[in-house]
């Protein structure tokens, strides 16, 4: 059954059309005075301009820090099995702690390949790898920048990140560091 | 051999200006495309609340700023990429067609300006320099002969392309031209029929000894205006590129240079369109519409008349580094990074600082103009040509202004149904402009 639109009777003097005419581009005129004068556009300069995100959005990748700094990952593989785009290359050594296994010789996730479905974050046992950094704009020059490193992983400041988020303030620099590190040097994980 | 030529060059400068003239104004007019792309495409912005084109830049070395133009960088990208681009023609279209139709509303739109009064008639020792080129009886009929020839690279474009999309857009395109030719024709009759001449200076000349056209025939005016529209084939009239419905019209198959062409005839088309409404209905280079100010009145005072022009752009400069101004507080508050926000107030700050300096030399230029340009001093043939330059600008300004409208109304009015444009044709521009014509003859001829 279609359904009959009725068509929007116009009275003569809109049919002329002029009249009408006239008051859209009075309205159009608005916008180009506003625009003009003031410059204060409803779009956004993309990307010098970054929108400013959520922390819930999957933005680019970041790994979590011990308190003494190094890494949280364990390189169990766990991410690197989980991801859908396969962007994530792991390379373990065995760690300097007793306590601790494995660590990362090399991290790379490479951000072109990345389809940013966050499985790696929900994968990861040790909470060594989120997506909150709200980065939503990466910008570079050729292919090789796109694949970030584990520096450029561990590259953050626990100051950017909220006071409630404690994971990140364990790391150093953060709030909580310095009894989390006194505990850690006793021989807490974290 | 040099040295004669110098000497008939001194001895005849107003036989040699009406030598350049025919080559000089097209080109001048030309010149104007650039900026009009600007305006459409910044136009456009503005109008639905976005930045535009504004990423093309050119660094200045030692300055290290980059000076993006306000978007005027995109046109030489533009040519760049539109020149430098394969030549791609392809496999089903007619060859020798498909490279002629380019080419044709180009050269049209370059040939109409010489049936443009630029300027009144100057009288010299042995002669009359008008400001028309070819200043022929036949006068705006030639025009509009000529402005119509322009279809004809749209349709054989169309054809050549061999296919159904160009095709359907060329027939389009032909079908509004002829429909809207019949109420541009009868429209205009209406202001001839009261001027009593077909010559365009004629046309001017009795617009600057009486009132200006849109006060004595506004009904044409109204009517002329909207099958100018048409005949540029500019929205809401576009039916004939339609992107929503024939992909890109009569130039789907065209590109790189060829594409360049037709844009560049559109844009032209609307420049010539422009001046001639400003030509018949809003005095052409007279300067306002009262009487008393005519020709005669702006070359007894030409040096005052540049000045007040000099000073009024002068404002506008000054005006556009306020707005400039504001625009940098405005950047300055932004969220954009550190690095882009002080390339950007590097950037203003040179704007603001040409403009200034631009502005202030046009109001010492616009001083100088008032106190050294007289009769007196620069001696007949020189006030002559600078009347006539003087003149030239008026028409450029008023026709500027209905560039703009063409522009404000594109990025205003949703494109009419083609059955839409047939039914606004025939069954109600022609009827007007006919009772217009009418209610004109029966007026005229009681007023005498």
């Amino acid at each position: 059954m279609a359904k009959v639109v009725p068509r929007p009777h116009l009275s003569l003097w809109e049919n002329l059309y002029v009249v009408e005419i006239f008051k859209g581009l009075m309205t159009t005129w608005g916008h180009v005075q506003k625009n003009v004068t003031t410059g204060a556009f409803e779009t956004r300069n993309y990307p010098e301009e970054a929108p400013s995100l959520p922390r819930d959005y999957r933005a680019r990748h970041r790994l979590m820090k011990r308190p003494d700094g190094s890494p949280r990952c364990v390189a169990c593989f766990m991410c690197s099995t989980a991801c859908p785009a396969r962007c994530i290359n792991i390379v373990a050594e065995e760690a300097d702690r007793a306590d601790i296994e494995k660590r990362p010789a090399t991290f790379e996730i490479d951000l072109l390949l990345c389809v940013f479905c966050g499985f790696c974050v929900e994968a990861c046992p040790c909470d060594a790898i989120r997506m909150d950094t709200t980065i939503g704009v990466m910008v570079h020059d050729n292919r090789r920048d796109f694949i970030i490193t584990k520096d450029k992983l561990l590259d953050w400041a626990p100051a950017d990140y909220p006071a409630t988020d404690t994971q990140s303030q364990k790391a150093p620099g953060g709030t909580l560091n310095a009894q989390a590190l006194a505990e850690f040097n006793a021989g807490s994980r974290h | 051999m040099l040295s004669t030529i110098i000497d008939w060059i001194a001895a005849h400068p107003y036989q040699v200006v009406g030598l350049v003239l025919p080559i000089v104004i097209p080109l001048a007019l030309f010149q104007i495309l650039p900026l009009l792309v600007l305006m459409e495409r910044r136009g456009a912005a503005m109008i639905q609340d976005r930045a535009g084109p504004n990423r093309a830049y050119i660094p200045i070395p030692f300055l290290n700023v980059k000076v993006r133009g306000f978007g005027m960088i995109f046109n030489l990208t533009d040519a760049v990429k539109l020149l430098f681009k394969e030549h791609f023609t392809p496999p089903f279209v007619h060859k020798g067609y498909y490279r002629i139709a380019p080419a044709i509303p180009l050269i049209t739109g370059l040939l109409t300006p010489a049936l443009i009064p630029w300027f009144s008639p100057i009288v010299y020792q042995g002669g009359v320099l008008s400001g028309q080129t070819i200043d022929a009886n036949s006068g705006i009929l030639m025009l509009f002969a000529m402005a119509s020839l322009s279809v004809y690279g749209v349709v054989l474009g169309s054809w050549a392309s061999n296919s159904k999309y160009s095709l359907l857009g060329g027939m389009r395109a032909s079908a509004m031209m002829i429909s809207y030719e019949v109420s541009m024709g009868l429209s205009v009759i209406g202001m001839l029929m009261i001027v009593g001449s077909v010559s365009l200076t004629d046309v001017v000349e009795w617009q600057g000894q009486h009132t200006w056209g849109f006060v004595v025939q506004p009904v044409g005016f109204l009517l002329f205006l909207v099958s100018m529209f048409a005949e540029c084939n500019r929205n809401p009239f576009d039916v004939a590129e339609g992107e929503s419905e024939l992909v890109a019209g009569f130039h789907t198959e065209f590109n790189g240079v060829k594409f360049m062409l037709y844009m560049s005839a559109e844009y032209l088309h609307m420049i010539v369109a422009s001046v001639l409404i400003a030509t018949v209905y809003f005095g052409g280079y007279q300067l306002l519409p009262i009487p008393g100010f005519g020709p005669e009145w702006v070359k007894a005072h030409v040096g005052q008349v540049l000045a007040i022009g000099l000073v009024g752009m002068a404002l506008g400069l000054l005006g556009f580094v306020w707005v400039i101004k504001n625009r940098k507080a405005i950047h300055a508050r932004s969220d954009s990074n550190p690095q882009d926000k002080a390339e950007r107030a590097k950037e203003y700050g040179l704007y603001m600082a040409v403009f200034t300096l631009a502005g202030l030399g046009l109001l010492g230029a616009a001083g100088a103009s008032w106190a050294l340009i007289n009769i007196e001093r620069l001696g007949q043939g020189w006030i002559d040509f600078i009347t006539a330059a003087v003149q030239f600008n008026i028409v450029i300004a008023k026709a500027l202004l209905f560039c703009w409208l063409f522009v404000w109304v594109r990025w205003t009015i949703p494109r009419f149904r083609y059955d839409q444009i047939m039914d606004l044709g025939w069954k109600v521009l022609l009827n007007v402009a006919l009772v217009n014509l009418l209610v004109t003859a029966v007026v005229a001829k009681l007023i005498g």
